[in-house]
């Protein structure tokens, strides 16, 4: 589904990505984690080319990302994007933000995308909030408004940047259970985050990052048992601390 | 004797009811071509073309760095012998529009540059086109920081519309010239012209602040 063969980065002079390698299979739950300015998050942004690459190839759902060709629209409708900041739409309701992309990107008639906007709404938890603003959500709902807005184009993939990074502690769960929920249905998605706990319920597979390089992929359990590598180690004795 | 001229103003009311008309004209026509040139330029200047941004960078300071009077005089005066020859009326109103619309081009940039970059990013994320992204997505979030200036603008505009009387358009100020030779009361004839630019001018602050404490409010009550 996504593959990552010899993407390097820069940004400027600074290497940001390092002969990266990845393949992500159809329905995975892949969590990407590592020490802050590891190139997690820069990773995943690459994928729907929110971020250029300079050299290597990524391949999603068989075309070429950083093809100057390619029409980008039609691969980023296809994946559904999650930011640490949620990013809504301030001036539209949650059902306006859900709306905009089917009705103008996918050409859906305004009550299609509507009935498929209340589902998705309804699914995140939000159904009786269709017609709130952002500002009038908490930062948990507004996050599954998020969400509600990626499903409500029907994705193949959904990426996840540290989702639930700028919520405060009693919010974090409710994000988590909808990701939860999602990785069970079958989703394929990559989430860049620090929460162990869900890494370990839902991910197949976790991928440790440092200093713009994969370090280590392991399964959960293995990973947060025993890790390989010795900045593994060290990176899970500094967070695990608390 | 000044309770005659004073009679003899009020005669002359006609004479600057129809001055007034003529601003009206001049700077209604200016500010509405000036709004849409503004907005074009402004669309772009806040773009990715580093070259167009340049240019119309160069053309903004060029424009704000030049008294308005000498450019009503190039375009009356000067152009003709470029081949150009100009009424002044559809000289004073080019000369209007292309000075309002560099103000209007600094404002309209700031304002879409002052939505958040991740906005842009959501957007891009699914798949709106950049035309989709500015047209639902920032110029509705940037007409928040637009208005209020915009709004300002439309008042300075109105103004300086008062300099084209010096090509000839028969503009209030002009009237009030024209007056003054024949009543040499300067307070009374330029006062009453103060107090027509300030009946046009007026309701527009009014309405510039009015615009201004809703946005705020709005935004402080979220």
């Amino acid at each position: 589904m996504i593959s990552f063969k010899n993407v390097n980065k820069w940004f400027g002079d600074l290497h940001v990505l390092k002969d990266i390698n990845l393949e992500v299979s159809h329905g995975e739950v892949v969590v990407v984690c590592g020490p802050s300015g590891s190139g997690k998050s820069t990773l995943i942004r690459c994928i729907n080319r929110l971020e250029p690459i300079q050299k290597g190839e990524l391949v999603v759902d068989n075309m070429n990302v950083h093809d100057k060709k390619i029409n980008m629209t039609k691969i980023r409708a296809e994946i559904g994007f999650i930011f640490q900041s949620f990013n809504l739409y301030p001036h539209m309701t949650a059902l306006g933000n859900v709306t905009i992309a089917p009705i103008r990107v996918r050409k859906m008639s305004k009550e299609e995308a509507e009935k498929i906007a209340k589902k998705a709404l309804v699914r995140v938890g939000l159904g009786d909030r269709i017609n709130h603003y952002p500002a009038q959500l908490s930062g948990g709902q507004q996050q599954r408004v998020a969400i509600a807005r990626g499903l409500g184009m029907k994705p193949k993939i959904m990426l996840f940047d540290e989702p639930t990074s700028a919520l405060d502690p009693e919010m974090i769960n409710e994000v988590l259970d909808v990701m939860r929920d999602l990785a069970k249905e079958g989703m394929t998605m990559m989430v860049v985050t620090h929460e162990m706990g869900f890494a370990r319920e839902v991910a197949s597979r976790v991928v440790f990052m440092d200093d713009g390089q994969i370090i280590e992929v392991a399964p959960p359990n293995d990973f947060f048992t025993n890790p390989q590598s010795e900045r593994g180690k060290h990176f899970l004795s500094s967070i695990l601390t608390h | 004797m000044w309770s005659f001229y004073f009679h003899e103003l009020m005669r002359s009311l006609p004479f600057f009811l129809k001055g007034l008309w003529m601003t009206v004209a001049v700077a209604g026509l200016g500010l509405i071509a000036a709004t849409i040139i503004g907005f074009i330029l402004g669309i772009v200047r806040a773009g990715r073309n580093k070259i167009l941004r340049s240019i119309i960078g160069v053309w903004v300071d060029l424009i704000r760095g030049t008294p308005f009077l000498v450019q009503v005089f190039i375009v009356f005066f000067i152009l003709p012998s470029a081949g150009i020859e100009l009424e002044a009326f559809p000289a004073a109103v080019i000369a209007l529009s292309n000075m309002g619309a560099s103000f209007i081009c600094e404002i309209v940039a700031s304002g879409i540059l002052s939505v958040p970059k991740g906005q842009r990013e959501a957007a891009t994320a699914s798949g709106l086109s950049n035309y989709q992204q500015l047209r639902y997505i920032i110029l509705p979030q940037a007409m928040r920081s637009i208005i209020p200036p915009l709004v300002g603008q439309y008042v300075l505009i109105i103004k300086d519309s008062s300099v084209v009387s010096a090509i000839g358009v028969v503009d209030v100020t002009r009237v009030g010239w024209l007056t003054v030779q024949r009543i040499p009361e300067g307070l009374m004839v330029f006062g009453l012209v103060g107090i027509l630019y300030f009946a046009i001018c007026y309701p527009l602050i009014n309405l510039s602040n009015y615009m201004e404490r809703r946005m705020t409010v709005t935004a402080t009550r979220l």
